[in-house]
């Protein structure tokens, strides 16, 4: 039998459709806006908990020094950048333009990817930087109170554990997401290449 | 266009290109969804510089390339059973096979395939998928050819 005994056209359309109602379409919109609502809260109510936490101590310890100042302020730079970026990262990839060609759009979202890829490692190192040297400020107020033997304990264990999270947690946080956003690349990349 | 016209006209077309992308009836209610959502968020930003019919079919087959993220981020296997089959044995095996076949090709291939069996002109889908004319005309008779063999190879004539 040629080709033409079988006609596609007729097939496809015979698919069962179901067409909700405009109420169904729209009460999903609005879940779709709440949604998005609530991470934005969740992130920000964190950031900014976190936040009345330092400035609580700060006001309710007052702390002499001005490194113990600098300190608290590197941290909530740190913790600002990071969820700033973050949430910068995620609205520019929702509000890509949808009405470009298949091929603009894939190469606009291996475009995002790829800054992503490389926002992601930068800003978490600064993060850890940013963090750790405000950590280290923030202590020198009380070290220098106690014993040079407690000191040097606390700021011992201090500096293991950002140790371990430099060396061990943000490597490993690092390569997670970039397993994840490459493996998204190389599929985006092929599908660009059946255009060729 | 009032946006209530333009779901009632393309809603049946919108499902139909995404069933062809993915061969999963919820996800294709839901990628469905997600297009006219779009749409009646940007219906105001739509000037007349394109037909409205290529400007819709641009955002639901980027919407369904767009998921591919999703894909990946939730196995299939991870969800949850659906009920998907059920709604799906009423129809003849013959419609079965032509969006499973369609659902195998190459993502392209499933957007161009759709769009030629939804009756879009090739310039128009020229314009959609950002290709030229004569490619898509060569390419949707490769795509024909491909999906003849497979139905021929399974004996659905």
């Amino acid at each position: 039998m040629d080709n033409n005994n079988i006609d596609f056209k007729d097939l496809w359309k015979k698919q069962t459709v179901n067409q909700p109602n405009k109420e169904d379409l729209m009460a999903r919109l609005k879940q779709f806006k709440k949604a998005g609502l609530r991470s934005l809260w969740k992130t920000n109510i964190l950031l900014f908990a976190t936040s009345a936490f330092i400035v609580f101590i700060w006001y309710y310890y007052q702390p002499q020094f001005i490194s113990t100042k600098i300190g608290i302020v590197l941290a909530i730079v740190a913790m600002i950048m990071y969820v700033g970026v973050y949430n910068g990262l995620l609205r520019i990839y929702k509000d890509i333009d949808t009405n470009q060609t298949n091929q603009e759009f894939l190469q606009k979202l291996i475009l995002i990817k790829r800054k992503q890829q490389f926002m992601q490692s930068t800003i978490l190192s600064w993060y850890f930087v940013l963090l750790l040297a405000g950590i280290c400020l923030y202590m020198y107020e009380y070290a220098s109170r106690m014993t040079v033997f407690y000191a040097l304990i606390t700021y011992g264990i201090t500096l293991l554990w950002i140790g371990f999270n430099w060396f061990y947690m943000r490597p490993k946080q690092i390569k997670k997401q970039q397993a994840k956003i490459n493996e998204l690349i190389v599929k985006f990349e092929d599908i660009n290449k059946q255009l060729d | 266009m009032e946006f209530e016209e333009i779901y009632k006209t393309y809603w049946d077309r919108i499902f139909r290109l995404c069933m062809g992308f993915v061969n999963d009836y919820d996800a294709a209610q839901d990628l469905a969804q997600e297009t006219f959502i779009i749409v009646w968020q940007k219906l105001e930003t739509f000037r007349n510089e394109s037909a409205i019919g290529t400007w819709i079919f641009r955002i639901a087959s980027n919407t369904c390339l767009r998921q591919i993220e999703k894909e990946k981020r939730f196995p299939k296997s991870d969800l949850p059973v659906h009920l998907s089959e059920e709604k799906q044995a009423s129809i003849e095996p013959q419609i079965q096979y032509l969006y499973k076949c369609i659902a195998e090709l190459p993502e392209t291939e499933r957007i161009i395939i759709s769009l030629e069996l939804e009756d879009v002109k090739q310039a128009e889908i020229a314009k959609i998928v950002g290709l030229s004319e004569a490619n898509v005309r060569v390419k949707i008779h490769r795509i024909k050819e491909k999906l003849t063999q497979k139905f021929k190879e399974n004996g659905q004539q």
